[in-house]
């Protein structure tokens, strides 16, 4: 800690929140609040006189709130950097704490928050964790049963540096426990709170039980637990060790904890695995090891940053194998907990491995990122002849395109970060995007509806989610129907009205169009602007008497693998309902409609050859499949 | 944009991975790649063990300069596996990273489809048919370069962001540690000494 306050090249601004995030790799900007403090920092040397004359006392977040501070405050007496703060909430303004600083005049109400924008290459996401209330598990009884514990308030209780110098005393009558129990997994391993195991807890269990016993070996000390996680190196024995120190350790989830009135000591109703029993043990104190989970402000986080979170509210890395540290933003890393629970060893591990990623970024002059940006045909351009438009402009989340009257809208190659919804938005199909043109999703839509397209499921996914959660899908072996046909765009912006007629024209059975969840977007709003085209396409089809089904609008995480098979299931079976006569009336029906809604896009430069070359992928596709009689 | 160039020079190099059993125990590459001869203008198609391996990398790599490939097909994994890899060998053999496009016939179909093999082999080929389709109109880009800030953001000042902070001002970096808190350390700074050396935690 001390170190990196120190370190000349590290500039630590603490009580500061990110407030905004443009830019990408290489060339973020970001937006800083410094809050205030109402104390100077280069005035301030710590002597600590304002809070000793401060009349005010309040809990104190860093003691577990077992102990209180002042409104004239440090969280704890190493503090880095060592500077006092005015708690504005709980300051009566009684100006003592000014006497008291004296000739130093380093506190100064007037301060106000400060807004502060810094030009940064790249960026560390090192959030962490935040710990699960027991509280609601009423058969516990935390918060009720004064002397039962959380693990956090026992790290300060028996702490040399905490409030009670590490003397571990009952909150009930400030007596020293002779018999202890803790229990694992409270919160964790639990489909009624979190599903997932919370990594450190079995080992800080066994660590602190090894401390208090070493402390006062007469202390009699149980663990209940589910099973003993000890998995990375040294663990295992530090466990055996703690076996053979006299430590208890008892196989079963307790189901109750009862209180004696009196005694205010505690009874755990529990199973006992290994002997087959059901148990009731009185004890003098009870430590819940209460579940990590995310920080509570990990959706706003999420979105300042434009990262993605998996399921539960981590931080979501690029791949789970081989970019692990990597957020699927180019720039962005992940370190610590708030990527997914680790104990300090790996987090250490990962904050290392992050500056390892950035320092590739930021040891170069220059940095490559992907050409796949849009492209305006000025000559289609309505403003080019003096009309009034500017429907790429409005689409764009970056701000890249300018529009100026009597001239075609232009793409600013540096914003344009190829999100695509400009080109898809526009109405007279004047704009393209590199890689992602109109001839290559449609020669892809031909070649995929070459056989049989009334048996298909087409599927546009997003290259960021949905895809991703297809690609779980798979990894996961959530099998679904061998008929989806899949094409990939960067995102549901992308989803030109034009590929979705065309799929019904070519007699796709049912189409899906698929993005990320509205918060989770890698374009900030592009998601938005597909899922209001997506609405309009909805209402349109429900107009032409679609079968309800056969269009289907999801939102689907790279998290989700589950939704995307159930997802796909669920449409094969729209399809298995509709009697096959039925089905090919409705097709034909439509393709008049589709085929006039689609005609713009095959006026787009380079769709005469794709459709030439269509046609003769579509015929070598047929008669091949006849000649191997498959 | 770059011109394309006529059809009649059109040279797709098709390659049809088995990825050991991965996918080789659904479906049939070899299949895949046969029927893929017959699609406008593939020149060469063949199946191999693992496309990603050297082996695999450098059979690419010479067929490109053999058959005079201007497009590449692999149908292979995800393009969040791999799509890099290919990139850059197709780029080491002279051709434009660009004109190398993948088909996902293992995460999204013999993974997702073990229940029907002959469904699974009718999606393969389709994909694979879908990405030469694309690699048809693909054109021949450059990567766009930025210039780059030298200095760092850390959010958070735990003891996973003061590591990352740390390693970064000893590379020479500049970095900015921010923290929400009055003081770094995160929940570290709060707990009594820590496994697995059983030290003291600040
Ligand atoms: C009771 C208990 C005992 C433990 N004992 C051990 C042990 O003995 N050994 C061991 O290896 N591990 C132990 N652990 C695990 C250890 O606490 C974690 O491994 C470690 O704290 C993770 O570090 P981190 O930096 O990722 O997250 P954190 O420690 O949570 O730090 C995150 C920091 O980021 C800040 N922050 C959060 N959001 C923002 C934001 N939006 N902007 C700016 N700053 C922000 C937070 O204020 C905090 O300072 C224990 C955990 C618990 C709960
Ligand atoms: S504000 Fe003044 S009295 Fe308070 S710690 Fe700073 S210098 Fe000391
Ligand atoms: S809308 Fe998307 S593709 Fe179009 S200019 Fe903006 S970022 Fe680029
Ligand atoms: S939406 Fe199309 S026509 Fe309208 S300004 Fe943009 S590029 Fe031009």
């Amino acid at each position: 800690m001390v170190d990196a306050a120190r370190h000349p090249k590290i500039d630590v601004r603490t009580f500061t929140n990110v407030e905004r995030v443009e830019g990408y790799v290489g060339n973020f900007k970001v937006q800083l609040r410094e809050k205030a403090r109402h104390v100077l920092a280069d005035r301030c040397n710590g002597c600590g006189e304002c809070s000793k004359v401060c009349p005010i006392e309040v809990p104190n977040y860093f003691e577990m709130n077992l102990a209180p501070r002042k409104a004239a405050y440090v969280a704890m007496s190493q503090s880095v950097p060592l500077r006092y703060t005015i708690d504005e909430n709980a300051c009566i303004h009684c100006y003592k704490c000014v006497d008291a600083c004296g000739a130093l005049e380093a506190i100064d109400f007037s301060q106000e928050d400060k807004l502060i924008w810094e030009d940064i290459g790249s960026i560390v996401v090192a959030t962490g964790f935040n710990h699960f209330d027991p509280s609601v598990i009423p058969e516990y009884g935390y918060s009720r049963y004064p002397n039962v514990i959380t693990a956090m308030e026992m790290e300060r209780l028996n702490n040399s540096a905490g409030p009670t110098t590490g003397n571990l005393i009952r909150p009930s009558d400030q007596k020293n426990p002779q018999r202890l129990a803790i229990i694992n997994c409270v919160g964790s391993r639990d489909k009624r709170f979190n599903p997932w195991c919370s990594n450190f807890c079995c080992m800080y269990a066994i660590k602190n039980a090894v401390l208090l016993k070493q402390m006062n070996p007469t202390l009699e000390i149980s663990i209940y637990y589910m099973d003993i996680r000890t998995p990375s190196k040294g663990y295992e024995e530090f466990y055996d060790r703690a076996r053979g120190m006299g430590i208890r350790f008892i196989q079963g989830r307790p189901s109750l904890i009862t209180e004696d009135p009196q005694t205010k000591n505690l009874f755990i109703h529990s199973e006992d695995i290994t002997l087959g029993k059901i148990s009731e043990l009185e004890y003098d104190m009870v430590m819940l090891n209460q579940a990590a989970v995310p920080q509570p402000d990990v959706d706003s986080v999420s979105s300042v940053l434009n990262i993605t979170q998996s399921p539960g509210g981590w931080f979501m890395e690029y791949h789970p194998k081989l970019r692990p540290v990597d957020s699927p933003t180019d720039g962005i890393f992940l370190a610590g907990a708030c990527q997914g629970l680790k104990d300090i060893p790996s987090s250490v591990s990962s904050g290392l491995a992050t500056a390892s990623r950035a320092g590739r970024i930021l040891h170069s002059d220059e940095w490559e990122i992907e050409p796949i940006i849009a492209q305006v045909w000025e000559d289609r351009c309505v403003m080019a002849d003096g009309k009034i438009c500017g429907v790429c402009a409005r689409a764009c989340p970056y701000g890249a395109i300018i529009i100026e009257e009597g001239k075609a809208a232009s793409v600013t190659v540096a914003k344009c970060h190829g999100c695509g919804g400009c080109v898809a938005e526009c109405p007279h199909n004047a704009i393209t995007q590199m890689h992602f043109t109109d001839a290559q999703v449609f020669s892809q839509m031909r070649a995929l509806l070459a056989e049989n397209p009334q048996e298909k499921i087409f599927a546009f996914r997003c290259h960021w989610c949905s895809y991703g959660g297809a690609d779980l899908a798979g990894t996961s072996h959530f099998d679904y129907s061998a008929n989806e046909r899949g094409i990939r765009v960067m995102c549901s912006a992308r989803m030109d009205p034009d590929f979705i007629y065309e799929a019904f024209r070519l007699g796709a059975g049912a189409v899906l169009y698929s993005g990320c969840h509205p918060q989770d977007c890698h374009y900030i709003t592009g998601q938005k602007v597909g899922a209001t085209r997506a609405d309009r396409l909805q209402k349109l089809f429900e107009k032409l008497e679609m079968t309800p089904g056969r269009f289907r609008i999801e939102w689907i995480s790279a998290a989700e693998g589950d939704k995307y098979s159930r997802v796909i299931n669920e449409m094969q079976k729209v399809i298995d309902a509709i009697p096959h006569e039925q089905l090919m009336t409705e097709i034909e029906r439509l393709k008049p409609e589709m085929e006039k809604r689609a005609r713009r896009m095959y006026e787009t430069p380079g769709m005469d050859k794709a459709v030439t070359y269509s046609d003769a992928m579509v015929k070598a596709i047929n008669t091949k499949e006849v000649k191997n009689g498959a | 944009m770059a011109e394309q160039k006529p059809e009649d020079e059109l040279r797709i190099g098709v390659y049809i991975c088995h990825c050991g059993s991965n996918i080789a125990g659904v479906i049939d590459p070899a299949e895949v790649a046969e029927w893929a001869t017959h699609l406008p203008g593939v020149v060469r198609a063949t199946d191999t063990l693992y496309a990603c391996a050297d082996s695999g990398q450098t059979l690419i790599k010479e067929d490109i300069k053999k058959y005079n490939l201007n497009r590449v097909v692999v149908s292979a994994c995800s393009v969040r596996m791999h799509e890099t890899t290919f990139r850059a060998a197709v780029a080491e053999a002279g051709l434009n990273p660009f004109l190398m496009e993948m088909a996902n016939i293992r995460e999204q179909c013999t993974w997702a489809h073990g229940h029907d093999k002959e469904g699974a082999l009718k999606k393969a080929k389709d994909l694979t048919a879908s990405a030469i389709a694309k690699a048809r109109f693909l054109n021949p880009l450059t990567m766009i370069k930025v210039p780059v800030t030298k200095r760092a953001m850390v959010i958070g000042g735990g003891v996973a962001g003061i590591s990352a902070a740390l390693d970064l001002a000893d590379q020479g970096i500049e970095t900015i540690l921010v923290e929400k808190e009055p003081t770094i350390g995160g929940v570290m700074a709060q707990l009594n000494k820590t496994f697995p050396t059983m030290d003291c935690s600040i």
